[in-house]
């Protein structure tokens, strides 16, 4: 036997890999596109058409302010940097303002650094000592650059003759010079690169939230509380109806042509309706879940009783069953699996209709951080919680696929595994069921003993 | 050595056999159908799947029915477990008429229709639980069933796990634990390769044997309806007809190598005929010739 090489047999049309390549090639599937994010975030040449702020100047007469963190395109950061140093060569009026304001250039650096908390951004005290200290070198700055360190130590100069502590009053009156900006490249805001998505992600779930909103997690579980409740209605109202519709001719004539057309009335356009009917709070949201699932559910398990063998049918008419009895005893174990598997889809589309949902009344949720950051173009706190729907709606599909097999052993579809789970869960009853039924069998087995020696000793 | 030109007639019964026969006719009628007819309303116009259609069998008969395809032996089979209405005429089960599927009559089908999710003993189960047996005295007849068709090993079985020989004593053991009185059986080995086919041919007829049962066979196999039959019905087709009611002079019990017997060759020969009559085939539209002639290939 010749050993299988590694780069034959990869494409053969319609024949299954085996099962190796198949999990390698499965944890590419995801591999890739996050390779892909990687290589466009993380190597410069690629893309990155923007430059993104690290040391920002305001300029004398343009009104667009701009701060340490925002984009610019890559071709107009140049004429950014000249016209700053322009205005330090130039003639120009100082103010006492002016240079208390010029001094917090350095903040967002000495903050990135870690030597200042965030909370301390315009505390001027202490910005004026990180000014001494790296314009005398006692702390190293390597985020400025030789130009701009040239300029700390001109400016210290300046500010070291008139006072060594900050004192508003005692700020020369004589223009300072700016810094001049200084940025990286980067890609545009709403492409954050993976370590930006991951720690912002981390921070968004263990940070208590900044103004007495919820936590990510209590946005977390109202998600799922809507989504999971929607759901359910739309399941207590539409698998029964569906079954008579897949049943009845009767209801599938009555029902299912008003749903067809409701299905094409958009669920988000009752949405204001939704909101008037029922007020704020979550009623509306589990109610907008349930229109938009509801019919799409009955049309699909009506099509999903009908494509059950009605050979099945005919073969219990045979055995002696009762039109009732074929639906309990014929249809729903017979359309289970394949019902279950609508059920799955279905609430697949139910996280769709939560995210629209979310956004009517008052705004709540994981949808409202989408909304809200994603207006701010804060796109680092939108993809962490992008991320965490798809993984759940993933995981959750998952686990309910392998449950498939758990509950329908005789589908055929199981795994080891599953199969495994089924008998371990069922087997207490089976047990009792099978200790009951012997009892029983013998109890009768006595009776009919009995029974049958009567006769004998009563008749001489 | 006997040739096809030199076989007996299929009248030349045995004295054994014309005994059996004339002991058979005695017998009570379990399943009498008269003046059947069934037109089906097609977009095209009505079509009469079968016309004017009367038999009976008697009680422990095992009648196959046979005829060209489209002569309705399926709308038939269909019309007397009760799955299908007749536009007219009638069908008396042990003398009672009959509309609509009952227990009193099993079926058992070509595709098995065993239920998927019930394992072997509850399929077999079925038929007993709806018509109200408690549980417990449906398993222990299900038992017998199953271990009558040799699959007490596979009691807990699901249906996937069986070969389609298998599923079929399942299907018919679940058509028998309801202890019809006239068990259809709707080209059930259809779908069974040959070999599996010949052992379930045997097996039924054990089957029939030991169970007090009357049987109604479907099947476009002449050999299968020669071997298994005590008569066999013979329908014309467009619309379905009586043609013949064959009784079968080969002895009983019936083994593999009386399909050898000059009596089962003119037996089978003579339905051929009624079926295929000689000299339509000459009719044939003549084949291209792409070989060359070639004299060991004629």
């Amino acid at each position: 036997m010749s050993r299988p090489r590694i780069f034959s047999d990869w494409f053969r049309i319609r024949k299954d890999l085996s099962p190796g390549r198949k999990s390698l090639l499965t944890v590419f599937s995801f591999c890739l596109p996050a390779a892909l994010w990687c290589i466009v975030s993380y190597v410069p040449f690629i893309w990155h058409p923007d430059v993104k702020i690290t040391v920002a100047a305001s300029r004398e007469g343009s009104s667009t302010v701009l701060t340490a963190g925002d984009h610019l395109p890559k071709d107009y950061f140049p004429k950014y940097v000249n016209d700053v140093r322009e205005e330090n060569a130039s003639e120009r009026e100082g103010s006492k303002r002016k240079n208390q304001k010029l001094l917090r250039q350095i903040s967002p650096l000495v903050i990135e650094a870690g030597w200042l908390d965030e909370r301390d951004a315009q505390n001027d005290k202490e910005i004026y000592l990180f000014w001494r200290d790296i314009a005398t070198g006692k702390r190293e700055l390597p985020a400025l650059n030789d130009e701009n360190m040239e300029i700390v130590r001109k400016n210290w100069e300046i500010l070291a003759s008139s006072s060594p502590v900050f004192e508003y009053k005692s700020l020369p009156e004589e223009p300072l010079l700016k810094l001049v900006p200084q940025g990286k490249p980067a890609n545009p805001s709403y492409l954050p690169a993976p370590d930006e998505v991951i720690e912002t992600g981390w921070s968004l779930f263990t940070r208590p939230p900044r103004n007495d909103g919820a936590t990510m997690g209590e946005r977390y579980r109202s998600s799922l509380g809507i989504i999971f409740r929607g759901f359910l209605w739309a399941c207590l109202i539409g698998v029964p109806i569906g079954i008579l519709c897949g049943t009845y001719s009767f209801f599938s004539t009555l029902l299912e042509p008003f749903t067809d057309f409701f299905r094409y009335m958009p669920a988000p356009t009752f949405s204001t309706l939704l909101v008037a009917v029922l007020a704020a709070g979550d009623s509306p949201k589990i109610a907008l879940v349930l229109i938009g699932t509801l019919p799409h559910m009955i049309l699909m398990i009506s099509k999903t009783t009908r494509l059950l063998d009605p050979a099945l049918l005919e073969a219990a008419q045979t055995l002696g069953a009762k039109p009732r009895q074929m639906i309990g005893s014929v249809v729903l174990p017979g359309i289970a699996p394949n019902l279950y598997n609508d059920l799955r889809i279905l609430l697949g589309w139910a996280w769709t209709w939560l995210v629209i949902a979310e956004l009517i009344g008052v705004k709540s949720g994981l949808t409202e951080v989408i909304e809200t950051q994603g207006r701010f173009r804060n796109f680092d706190q939108v993809f962490p919680v992008i991320i965490l729907i798809g993984i759940t709606g993933f995981v959750t599909d998952q686990i309910l696929a392998w449950f498939h097999g758990v509950l329908f052993p005789w589908a055929g579809t199981s795994g080891r595994i599953s199969r495994a789970v089924a008998s371990f869960v069922t087997w207490p009853i089976r047990t009792v069921a099978s200790a009951a039924n012997e009892r029983i069998m013998q109890d009768e087995l006595a009776r009919e003993a009995r029974r049958k020696l009567r006769p004998s000793t009563e008749s001489p | 050595m006997t040739t096809i030109e030199t076989l007996p007639s299929y009248l030349d019964q045995t004295p054994e056999v014309a005994a059996r026969f004339a002991r058979l006719v005695e017998r009570p009628v379990a399943l009498e159908v008269k003046g059947l007819t069934k037109v089906f309303d097609s977009s095209r116009g009505a079509v009469t799947a079968l016309k004017d259609l009367s038999f009976s069998v008697h009680k422990r008969e095992f009648t196959c029915v046979i005829g060209p395809s489209g002569c309705g032996k399926s709308t038939l089979v269909r019309i007397l477990a009760g799955l299908e209405t007749a536009t007219s005429g009638e069908v008396l089960v042990g003398g009672k008429s009959v509309s609509g599927p009952g227990p009193d009559r099993g079926m058992v089908f070509q595709g098995y229709t065993l239920f998927p999710w019930l394992s072997v003993k509850e399929n077999v189960m079925f038929g007993p639980k709806v018509s109200g047996t408690s549980s417990v005295a449906a398993e222990r007849e299900a038992r017998q069933w199953i271990d009558l068709v040799g699959l007490s090993k596979f009691e807990n079985a699901y249906p996937y796990q069986l070969s389609g020989g298998m599923k079929q004593r399942v299907a018919i053991a679940r058509a028998l634990a309801n202890q019809p009185q006239v068990l259809f059986m709707d080209e059930p080995f259809g779908a069974l390769d040959a070999q599996t086919r010949c052992e379930m041919q045997n097996y039924l007829l054990e089957i029939w044997k030991n169970v007090d049962i009357t049987i109604v066979f479907i099947t476009h196999d002449l050999d299968e309806a020669v071997f298994l039959s005590d008569r066999i019905l013979v329908l014309d087709a467009n619309p379905g007809r009586f043609r013949e009611m064959v009784e079968v002079p080969v002895s009983r019990p019936r083994s593999n190598d009386q399909v050898f017997e000059p009596l089962f060759g003119a037996t089978r020969k003579h339905i051929e005929h009624l079926i295929h009559p000689p000299g339509r085939e000459q009719k044939e539209a003549p084949v291209m010739r792409i070989a060359k002639p070639d004299p060991d290939v004629i």
